[in-house]
């Protein structure tokens, strides 16, 4: 055809739908990181049922609002009787039902359905490697643990800085809460993916994971209690570390912080920090061992 | 252009060999890979996403090696399994922008893509529905649609008219060959069906306990020969008997006569042995040899 010669357009038809053909893509292709960081959020809305069935957002939601009853009243309390209520470091040990059946119901959520579904081959066919996709379901159900955990204190405390109650602010002991909610969030996220990620079974995962809960808490609270008869304490402030919520809370509020302990007995002093604060992260890196282990063997399937 | 090449690749499991010394070179278009089931066709495409190691030997995709570029393969590369692979409680859009993002894509980007590929494989109202209630053909497609939704290079589809219908069956390998041609997507495709892979395919790779049978262009198995297949009401034997005295070669094949085309004058004298035997003709037809035809041949190639 000429150039010469521009033939005249036709009369473009108003209305009409054109089938554009397939269009290939030339837009930026982000890295490993933000296709992880993806999937973590995407992870975390699912543990609080978002995006999800109407049904599915009942238990996390309604364990969310359980958990912040006691901020609630304890503002109530400081407002009206001025007396302070709940102490931070001991929020989640005494609400510890709420965390443990929060995790639960949650953790098998955000690996189960992978296996079951089959849907992991999908992920790894893509660049995502297996460290990002465990990181990336750790990561998802350790915030999701720590909002359940840290909301609440945040709340109190912001509570208790508008009531303007008589006496000093315990800024150190809320930044203690916090510091403990976190590390307990990294530790029963660990554990809690770790055991769920070895049924397909979502059902079967909870049991396990409660299950965990139970043994671990009743075991503690057995053995410290029958050695404390006994008379020997020394070993007593071992045994109630069993308890992940008591481990944490010797590890990072007493051990570290200085608080005062919020379990049913003492916890072992000098060493006995260094070893509740090796125990805790040794748990959290056996988990994700575990966890890899599990999904290398997975993934060769 | 080379999409991929192997070389002396072989992959041993503990109990059986995958893949045996199989060296084979696939260029761009729709290429078939056929083998019975355990012929070590899924292997193959393991080893080729990099999800597997091959056991010795090397494989290249895109001129990329598995061994060491992984991740970079995946990146350009879609992967369609054979099996199940889709959360029932997502819809497929959900679904697909979110494996989108899995591949990198930013967020705006990974929902226009998805709603564009979704299109193309021809789901539209249903892709909001959760895909639980989908049938197989529905599964299908959104399988499809995610190995495509990121715009690779080359899709790895495995098996992908396994449980279709008929019909779905024929909208699927239309679809196949409209990624070859009009996406311009290399598409390595595997079957147990050569009958099926015909249809599409520009070049067909056979294998068979983990040994390359036979690799070459589709016109290669199908040109060899040319018969005519005859069909008429009844006197098939007496057509038989009058074409094998013209001198024509004539073999039974059920219902039907398979009538070797020596020359154009075959075509008459067919024509005349009709009419003047005065037999019902139902059909007349050019007869394509089948790639099935040629596993019934001896192995001389």
């Amino acid at each position: 055809m000429s150039e010469s010669l521009p033939a005249p357009p036709p009369p473009a038809p108003a209305g009409v739908i054109h089938d554009i053909g397939y269009r290939h893509y030339d837009g930026p292709r982000l890295g490993r990181g933000h296709a992880a960081a993806a999937l973590a959020v995407h992870s975390l809305r699912g543990v609080f049922g978002l995006g999800r069935t109407a049904r599915a957002k009942i238990i996390p939601f309604v364990l969310f609002g359980i958990m912040m009853l006691p901020a609630v009243v304890s503002i109530a309390m400081m407002a009206i009787l001025q007396e302070r209520g709940v102490r931070y470091t001991e929020y989640a040990i005494v609400m510890q039902a709420i965390p443990a059946i929060f995790l639960a119901s949650q953790s098998p959520y955000t690996v189960a359905p992978d296996l079951r579904f089959r849907v992991l081959p999908l992920y790894l066919s893509r660049p995502v490697t297996l460290w990002d996709y465990v990181g990336a379901k750790l990561a998802a159900m350790t915030a999701a643990l720590f909002l359940l955990t840290a909301v609440p204190l945040t709340v109190l405390f912001v509570g208790e800085l508008v009531v303007d109650m008589p006496g000093a602010v315990r800024t150190s002991e809320y930044l203690a809460g916090m510091a403990g909610a976190l590390a307990l969030s990294v530790l029963l996220a660990a554990l809690g993916v770790a055991i769920a990620s070895f049924t397909p079974r979502r059902g079967l995962g909870v049991a396990a994971v409660i299950a965990f809960y139970l043994l671990s808490t009743g075991v503690s609270t057995a053995v410290g209690r029958v050695l404390e008869q006994a008379g020997d304490f020394a070993a007593a402030s071992w045994a109630w570390l069993i308890s992940p919520f008591f481990l944490v809370d010797a590890a990072v509020q007493v051990g570290v912080f200085g608080m005062d302990g919020s379990g049913p007995g003492g916890y072992p002093e000098g060493v006995g920090v260094a070893a509740a604060i090796m125990i805790m992260v040794g748990l959290i890196a056996l988990s994700v061992v575990a966890l890899i282990a599990r999904y290398r063997k997975a993934a060769s399937r | 252009m080379t999409i991929l090449a192997t070389e002396e690749l072989t992959r041993s499991f503990p109990r059986v060999t995958a893949l045996d010394r199989l060296t084979v070179t696939v260029g761009p278009g729709v290429t078939g890979l056929v083998g019975a089931n355990g012929a070590g066709k899924s292997t193959l495409i393991k080893i080729l996403l990099g999800l597997l190691e091959p056991s010795s030997g090397d494989a290249q995709v895109l001129g990329m090696d598995v061994r060491t570029r992984g991740a970079e393969i995946r990146r350009v590369v879609g992967y369609m399994p054979e099996h199940d692979c889709l959360p029932p409680d997502l819809s497929a859009t959900e679904f697909t922008v979110h494996m989108a993002r899995m591949s990198g894509l930013p967020r705006t980007a990974a929902r226009e893509r998805a709603a564009d590929v979704l299109r193309h494989v021809g789901l539209y109202e249903e892709r909001y529905r959760v895909m639980g209630g989908y049938s197989t053909g529905m599964k299908q497609r959104v399988k499809l649609a995610q190995a495509l939704v990121h715009d690779p290079q080359v899709v790895f589809l495995d098996e992908p008219t396994n449980g279709l219908d008929p019909q779905g069956r024929d909208e699927m390998l239309a679809l196949i060959r409209r990624i070859g041609a009009e996406f311009g997507i290399s598409v390595l495709v595997t079957s147990h069906l050569l009958g099926e892979l015909e249809r599409i395919c520009d070049h067909v790779v056979v294998i068979d306990g983990g040994r390359l049978l036979r690799s070459s262009a589709i016109a290669e198995f199908t040109q060899a020969t040319e018969t005519v297949t005859v069909e008429v009401e009844e006197g098939q034997d007496v057509l038989a008997a009058r074409l094998a005295e013209l001198g024509e070669s004539v073999t039974a094949d059920g219902r039907t006569l398979l009538v070797r085309v020596r020359a154009p004058e075959t075509y008459d004298a067919l024509r005349d042995a009709v009419a003047d035997l005065d037999l019902c003709l139902i059909r007349l037809e050019q007869g394509r040899r089948r790639i099935e035809d040629v596993f019934k041949e001896p192995a001389d190639v």
